[in-house]
């Protein structure tokens, strides 16, 4: 058969359409190391074994379980002793492959003295009968014998070439597998390595911003008052950096349409930053105080607005943080109360 | 739909991950035993010949030829296949025809307990693909697949020519193969 013949029997014989002997063809092939049909098999046999699944299922009888699991022995057979027991009527799941590698050397070599024994026993024979023919049949041309004789010894040794090829082709294979192993468990360790270095890489980042946030805060605490800030891009920017950092965004109520605002959380640290832009002034006497509310407002700070002022921060930790459904910002009398009692100013959307 | 590592504890001879590896599959074996054998008990008697064969010769199980599942599956076809040879030499004749089959599938016992959503999506999947076959492709590949018929005898039982019955089964198969390869190229079906 040639190739494309045996690579269309290839989708028959995962269906189990073959007969004996295109089977056998076809397995004989596949040691022969052709990598198309192997991997054409490969596909058709997880096809195959997909079929049952197209069935309405049907459940075994309960007792079932039962009788297999005191029907076993004590514990399974070894893989060398199960490799020893008899060949099976038909094809093992993939019996095939088993012949593409080792036990390769026993089975052979016994073949081939074999072969040698036969052709000596051949060469033998045909000697004596040349021997008988010499003294009975001087008449015959003694001539054929020898060639037959010779052709022979060629056949065998090249039986012999065939199956110094054949091993050496398994011990290649086999020498493949052995270093496809290796690259495997190095490429593995270094993608282990690499992971180890990806997460440090990613702490050492996270320390980095820290680092520049407290900075930031010195700076801040140097020019006097904390919550005031001229110019909070900095903080802002690095702020933006950290990771898994949240934000909870701000509108402006009735009492302040243009009013908008926005909350940054850390949580690592816990920390709370509000940024606003559009909050009217806060009159003298009054004061702007953020709640989050969950069941009940609960005060996070209070801050003042000057005239002119488009942005204010306010800086606290706050640990319930992700608990809280909402926050606000209700203009207060001054010092702030334990509970809202004026108009709200902004509104995070929940 | 079974995890490979479920296969190194029964080698190890791990009991309970023997019976955890037959609440898995039973019901996909035991579907499959009655659809080639087409009654319960000789079905039952199979899976518990293949369990026990299962049990001593699992450490011959390598993950780089299929997955457990395939593995469990073709052992079950081939053993059932083997059966109704035997039973085919001895001059038994079945009691059910190919279509009375059917008769014995329980109406719809729903997913088993064990079976997961991806268990379930790939059924649907299978069933689809096998679904959108033209009916000749489908009984071709039934007939081989579930009855161990060769082509030579396919041909012969429905009276058509050996290439187009080989042409139905090619076709069928690669349209399957088409359909369904995702399934193992994405690493989804264990």
């Amino acid at each position: 058969m040639t190739h494309e013949e045996l690579e269309e029997s290839v989708p028959l014989y995962a269906a189990g359409a073959l007969d004996r002997v295109e089977r056998q063809a076809l397995e004989a092939h596949l040691l022969s190391g052709c990598v198309s049909c192997h991997n054409a098999l490969k596909d058709y046999q997880s096809v195959a074994a997909l079929l049952p699944l197209s069935l309405s299922p049907v459940k075994p009888p309960r007792t079932l379980k039962a009788t297999i699991m005191a029907g076993r022995n004590p514990a399974p057979i070894p893989a060398e002793a199960a490799l020893n027991e008899p060949a099976r009527p038909s094809l093992e799941p993939g019996e095939w492959m088993n012949h593409l590698f080792p036990p390769v050397a026993p089975a052979r070599s016994s073949s081939l003295p074999w072969a040698l024994g036969l052709a000596t026993l051949l060469i033998v024979a045909v000697g004596g009968y040349f021997a008988w023919d010499v003294s009975t049949q001087r008449s015959i041309d003694t001539s054929n014998i020898k060639q037959l004789e010779a052709s022979l010894q060629e056949k065998s040794a090249r039986l012999a070439d065939v199956h110094r090829e054949v091993g050496d082709q398994a011990k290649v294979l086999a020498e493949l597998r052995n270093e496809i192993r290796q690259r495997t468990k190095e490429a593995a360790e270094a993608k282990e390595q690499l992971a180890q270095r990806e997460a440090e890489l990613e702490e050492t980042r996270v320390q980095l911003i820290e680092a520049e946030l407290e900075e930031t805060r010195l700076r801040l605490s140097q020019r006097g008052n904390p919550r005031t800030v001229g110019t909070p891009q900095d903080e802002l920017a690095t702020l933006l950096r950290i990771p898994n950092v949240k934000a909870v965004s701000l509108t402006g109520s009735d009492m302040a349409k243009l009013a908008a605002g926005f909350l940054l959380y850390d949580s690592r640290t816990q920390n709370v930053w509000l940024y606003s832009v559009n909050l009217p002034e806060s009159p003298t006497g009054t004061t702007y105080q953020l709640w989050a509310i969950r069941d009940k407002p609960m005060s996070i700070g209070t801050f003042q607005m000057d005239t002119g002022d488009t942005t204010h921060l306010l800086v606290k930790k706050v640990p319930s943080f992700t608990k809280a459904k909402t926050f606000a910002v209700s203009l207060e009398p001054f010092g702030g109360r334990p509970q809202p009692t004026g108009p709200m100013y902004l509104l995070s959307r929940s | 739909m079974i995890d490979p590592t479920l296969l190194a504890r029964v080698v190890k001879g791990d009991q309970q991950a023997f019976s955890q590896l037959y609440d898995h599959s039973c019901t996909l074996l035991f579907t499959l035993a009655v659809r080639i054998l087409g009654n319960h008990e000789e079905a039952a008697e199979l899976l518990q010949d293949v369990y026990l064969e299962v049990w001593r010769k699992v450490s011959r199980y390598d993950v780089g030829r299929g997955t457990p599942v395939a593995w469990l599956v073709t052992l079950t076809k081939s053993r059932a296949i083997d059966r109704l040879r035997a039973r085919a030499s001895r001059g038994y004749r079945p009691t059910n025809s190919p279509e009375a089959g059917t008769a014995v599938r329980v109406a719809d016992p729903g997913p088993s307990p064990f079976e997961m959503q991806a268990d379930q999506e790939l059924r649907i999947a299978v069933v689809a693909a096998v679904a959108g076959l033209p009916k000749a492709q489908q009984q071709a590949i039934e007939l081989a697949y579930y009855e161990g018929l060769s082509h030579a005898e396919i041909a012969e039982r429905l009276n058509q020519p050996l290439g187009t019955v080989k042409t139905r089964i090619k076709l069928g198969m690669s349209k399957l193969r088409d359909g369904l390869q995702q399934w193992w190229n994405h690493g989804e079906l264990q």
